[in-house]
This record gives structure tokens, sequence and C-alpha cells, in this order.
């Protein structure tokens, strides 16, 4: 009778409030006294001093150094070394960097042309933080012929195959019901297979970071909240095409900003080999989309022409954002976020496959399926590189 | 009071470069190139400084006087010292500085050096010369807090050095305890504008390679603070390489060649504009130059010299 008073009464709800209220205290108490506490510990280790170098860019007669404080304490720019050879530099934002903090050192250089460097970067309290450069050659600038350029390529990797792919419709639809379910299977295998890569990617691009900057968990926000939108779409857009669609264009996304990145900093000989194998590679995306597109009664053209553009065209984005934009955060968000969506709609391939597959989960077409796909991606990538 | 040897010092003394580019802002359109680029105040060196400035002229030279006491007082202090522009390194001192003070004594004076530690760790003074085992510096080691005094006449005459001997020997070297030790022969040398430079390197990062490389301390000292010396009269270099890490170093002169003596003796004499020194070599160096103008002088290891070890003479009159 009280109880139920009481919770009407509203005052529970205030006491929830008051963990968050003792909490608040108990941090401003040991931020004002914390000194004490840590004495009683003994001596907190010196602060590593090491500069996290984010980018290098070579321009005529100049180099720039992009360099982040990643730790609690300041750390100050004192030298600068060029190959073992101090040099005179500018600095484009604050010599001492608060955590978290950048700042530009502008070093005026006659740089040779594909040789390689290495920069370092020496703190107050000496220091040193070496960058090894493989090659040095002068840093694209955002241009209209460059911009072109990075386009095509996103077009040719992304969108390309894709619409290939799809002109297997006419094709999959005439196919007997244990066919149409083994390539099902097999776009389940292919999305599975883009779904680890790009949790790998995520993770690598992850373990980059500075460690202030987020652990693994960073990868599991990305991964959850891609996942759970598409869980949440799927219930709205009854089009499986459409998630297959979403799930591979993320996907693209990521691996056009990969391209894009390496190219941009030289980590990436970007020859006609490695665009061939690209494009092999996605032409089993759009193969994919096209199984799930069978589902469909009829596809106009305008439907056929929005799922080539929602798979392929977020290449031509990440190209563009990787070739001129680097954030190694957002990098790891995307590529958690590919993963996710693609796991996700292997789930909703698998919830297809479990009704309408003649035989179930289990016949022998939809596991040789499955098995083909993530081979077929393994084959196709290896020529990728 | 004769002082023989003790060359016009008034004369040594640092030139001021009129250089003033600045290294804030983006207007590097004017900005100087090359060595130019690192001279006066585009040089990365640190403020000048008087404790620096003192041990680039030795004490004068007394005649010769057998028996006399030469009274010295070391003190191993471990203090933060400023190596190059802006990096701050812990280092093991004599006196405050890395090189320690100049000792000189004249030969067959009664050297009596007062070493007191007040270090964090147990130190000694090794020096190098003729004199008894207990004072050799190597198994009376001087615990923190502790004293001892090291009193013998000093012998043989030439260049010699100074350096803790307590292990590990290399990370008591490199922190900075060593400094120069001039012995004068009875023959008195003759008048001369001298100098001492103790060539060092400091790896202040611990990982067994020096980050820069100087003459009496910080890098780029005498790059930023040419040292000023007339034509009239023979520049007397006191040098000693107390590089740890590398093997050798060198002291190379631009436009000019001068006469080097081998550990401070007649010997070995050699003419030459570049003299090799291993670790604990050192010698004589004497120049009569032939121009006047800005002369630059630097380790022939490029490396060293592009490390901190370069500086310039300002040669007038």
């Amino acid at each position: 009778m009280t109880t139920v008073a009481a919770r009407a009464s509203g005052a529970w709800r205030l006491w929830a409030l008051v963990p968050l209220i003792v909490l608040v205290v108990i941090v401003s108490l040991f931020a004002t006294t914390g000194g004490s506490l840590i004495d009683l510990l003994g001596r907190t280790p010196p602060p590593a001093d090491v500069f996290d170098v984010r980018r290098v860019e070579f321009k005529p007669g100049e180099i720039k150094v992009r360099v982040t404080n990643p730790q609690q304490d300041d750390l100050t720019i004192a030298t600068v070394t060029v190959d073992d050879a101090i040099v005179p530099f500018n600095l484009d934002g604050p010599r001492t960097l608060e955590r978290l903090r950048s700042a530009t050192i502008v070093i005026p250089f006659a740089w040779v042309e594909d040789e390689p460097m290495l920069i370092g970067i020496t703190s107050s309290s000496g220091i040193q933080t070496t960058h090894e450069v493989p090659a040095a050659f002068e840093t694209p600038e955002p241009s209209p012929k460059g911009f072109l350029g990075f386009g095509l390529v996103g077009l040719l990797v992304g969108v390309v195959p894709v619409g290939l792919g799809l002109l297997w419709l006419p094709s999959l639809r005439r196919a007997r019901p244990e066919w149409l379910a083994a390539f099902m299977a097999l776009t389940a295998g292919l999305l599975a297979f883009l779904a680890l890569e790009a949790l790998s990617e995520a993770f690598a691009l992850q373990a980059a970071l500075p460690s202030a900057l987020g652990g693994a968990g960073v990868v599991l926000l990305g991964f959850v909240g891609s996942y759970l939108t598409l869980t949440f779409l799927s219930h709205k857009l009854a089009a499986l095409a459409t998630l297959v669609a979403i799930g591979i264009g993320l996907h693209n996304f990521g691996e056009g900003l990969a391209i894009g990145t390496s190219f941009a900093f030289g980590e990436l000989a970007l020859g006609t080999f490695l665009i061939i194998g690209f494009m092999i590679h996605n032409v089993t995306e759009g193969l994919g989309i096209a199984t799930a597109a069978t589902e469909e009664r009829r596809v106009s053209f305008a439907r056929l022409g929005l799922l080539v553009l929602i798979a392929g065209a977020p290449a031509i984005l990440g190209t563009w954002l990787g070739g001129y934009v680097r954030s190694d955060v957002l990098g790891v968000l995307f590529f958690a976020a590919a993963a996710g969506a693609a796991s996700e709609v292997v789930v909703e391939v698998g919830r297809w496959l479990r009704t309408r597959a003649p035989g179930g989960l289990t016949s022998g077409w939809v596991l040789g399926g499955f098995l083909a796909g993530v081979a077929i991606m393994y084959a196709t990538g290896v020529l990728a590189g | 009071m004769p002082l023989i040897a003790a060359g016009p010092l008034a004369r040594v003394a640092f030139a001021e470069t009129e250089r003033s580019a600045t290294h804030e802002g983006h207007d590097h359109a004017n900005a100087p190139e090359g060595h130019a680029a690192m001279i006066g105040r585009d040089a990365p060196s640190i403020q000048r400084s008087p404790e620096i400035d003192a041990l680039l002229v030795p004490p004068p030279a007394l005649p010769h006087k057998p028996g006399r006491v030469r009274d010295y007082s070391l003190v191993a202090r471990d203090v933060e010292i400023e190596v190059a522009q802006g990096v701050h390194f812990p280092a093991w001192t004599y006196n405050g500085t890395a090189p320690g003070p100049v000792i000189r004594a004249t030969e067959d004076d009664l050297l009596r050096v007062h070493f007191r530690n007040e270090g964090e760790h147990p130190h000694t003074i090794h020096f190098h010369g003729i004199h008894p085992a207990n004072m050799d510096g190597v198994f009376e080691i001087v615990p923190r807090g502790g004293e001892y005094t090291y009193e013998f006449p000093a012998r043989p005459w030439g260049m010699q050095l100074y350096h803790c001997h307590s292990t590990p020997l290399k990370k008591h070297i490199h922190k900075g305890l060593y400094g120069a030790f001039i012995i004068d022969p009875p023959k008195p040398r003759k008048p001369a504008q001298e100098l001492v430079m103790v060539l060092n390197g400091f790896d202040t990062d611990g990982d067994g390679e020096n980050n820069f490389y100087a003459v009496n301390g910080p890098a780029f000292y005498y790059a930023r603070y040419p040292i000023r010396v007339s034509r009239s009269q023979t520049v007397r270099i006191y040098i000693a390489n107390l590089t740890e890490f590398d093997l050798i170093n060198s002291f190379h002169l631009h436009g000019d060649f001068f006469r080097y003596y081998r550990t401070g003796r007649d010997e070995v004499v050699e003419y030459t504009d570049n003299v090799i020194l291993g670790q604990g070599e050192r010698g004589i160096i004497e120049i009569d130059f032939a121009n006047t103008g800005r002369f630059m002088f630097h380790a022939h290891q490029s490396e060293f010299a592009e490390l901190g070890w370069m500086g310039f003479f300002e040669v007038v009159e």
C-alpha cells in the first residue's frame, strides 16, 4: 500500500538521481585532493612524450608535418630533424600541445623525389619521435582533374561492377528454386566475407589510433550502430535487395576510402591491374543484389539504377573523402559500420533461406552456395592484392 | 706577476651576428637557406649563458714552480641542462655544467682537487696522467654525500682530460661527468689566444645513440654566438673528445690549416685542416689565420655537424 503510494509520489524517481549526485561529490573531492592519494601509491611513471604523427605532406621546397599530443601531459616541440639533421622550421599552431591538440610543423626543405625520408620531432624532454616516409612525392592538392580522377576510380571499382552483376537478373529469374537458393546463399557468403574483411580493417585502423581516442569499443560502436539501424530498416523496407545494396554500399564506401587514402599517401601503387582486380571482386556483389532482386515481381530500370547507386556510388564518395581528408576515427567507424551492415544482411538472407530455400538452411544447395560465395570473394580478392 | 701564455683574453669574444630573420610566421620567401639559415639568431641554440661562455676560455697558465699547490673544488650535481634549443636533459655534472670546469696546472704543481658528491649516485674523478694508484678514481668510489681529495703532482705536461669512472661507465660519462685538464710545460708556450673545446654528445632518449652533438655543451652554441678571434695572434685550442657511443669525432677548420699537437706534446705534430679523434683522444690545435672573415668549424662527420657540432670563427684584424 505504502510502496504503491511512494511509487506514485515520484519521490523514488528523485532517488534515482542520488547516485549521480554522490558521484559528482566524490569526483570533485578526489579532483581537489587526489594528489595526496597518488602520493600514497608512489610516483607515477614519467609521460612517454611521443608525438603522434598524423600526416606528412610534401609541397615544392616544403615539408608539412601534422602532429598531435596523444597523452595526458603537455608535450612541447623542441627540435625537428630531417634524415638526422636539425632543420629550421615554422609552426602553424602552438609549440606546447595540450592533450589531443595538434600543430603543423612547416619545414622549408629541398626534398628529393621518390627517396625515403626520416622525420624526427624531439620533445622538450629529449624524446625523439621518428616517422619514416617510404618515398617523398608531392601530395596531390584538391584539383578538378584529381577530383575527376578519384571519381572515375570510384566509378570503376564501385558502380560499374555492381551494374554488370545486376545484368544477371533475367537469367536468375529463370533459374530453378534450388539454384536461386544457392545463389542467395552465395550472396550471404560474400557478405560474410566482406563483414570479416571490414571488421579486420576497422581493428587495424583502431590499433593505430592514439589510445586517448578510444579502444576497441569504437569498433563495436560503429558495428552495433549500423547493425541495429539496418535491423530497424529491415522491418520498414520490405525489399531484401535494398538491404543487400545498403550492406554492400557501406562496404564499398570503406573500400573507396582505403583506396583514396592509400593513393594520396603513396602507400598504394594504383595500377591498372589493381583496378581490374577490384572490378572482378565487386562484380560478385552485383550478383548478390540481383539474386535478392528476384524476390521482386517487376523491377523497373529506375529501381535497378537506384540499387546500383546505393551499392556502388559510395565508392566514389569514399575515394574523394579518402583522397583529400584523413580522419582515422572516421575510417574506423566506417569500416565497423560496413561490417555491422554486412552482418545484418547475412542474417536477413539467412531468414529468407530458412523459409524459402527448398530443403531449408541445411540443404546442400545453401551450404555449397555459402561456401562458394566465400571462396569466390577470396579468389577474386587475391587479384585486388 | 708574469702571466705567460695567457693570451689577450679580451680579444676572444663572441660576435653577435646581425641577422634577425624570425622563425615565427610564414614569410620564408626571404628566409636564409643552407648554412646561412644556421648562424646567429637563426641557429637553433640556447640562450646566451655565462656558465657556458666560461668553459671556452681556460684559466691562465702559470710559470713553472715545482711544489706549488693548485686547489680546485669540484662538486658532482644532478642538474637539468638545456642541451639544444628547448631540449632539457637530466645531466650529472661537475659544478653544474657538462663538460665540467677546465682544470689547469703547470707540470710539477701539486694538484689538489676537493671532490664532493651531491648527486644521487656514487661518482669519482679519474684523471688522465701520471699519479699514485689511490688517486686514480677507480676504486675509491665517493658515495652520495661523500667527499674525497685527489692530490698528486701534475704530470706529464700536455693536454689531458678527466671523467667519472663509476659504473656503468658509459652512463656516468655520457650524462656529463667529464672535462678538460691542461698541464702546461715547464718551458712556457708562446702567447696565444687560448680556447678550450670539449667535444661531447647527448643521448636524450636513452637509446644508446646521441641525439645531439656539441662543443662545450649545447648544440649549435658557437653557430649562434660565433667566436671572435684576432688574425694577428695564434689561436690555440685545447681540444678533447669526450663523445660517448660514437667511436670517433673530429675537428675540421674551413679556409685555413693548423698545427695539431697530439696529446698536446711535441712528439707528433701534423699540419692539416682536419683531425680525427677517438674516444678520450685529445691534443692542441694552433691556427694562424691568414684571412679575416667568418670561418666555419665542425665535425667532418656530417651527421654530427648537422646535429649541433658546428660553429664559426669571426676572424677580425
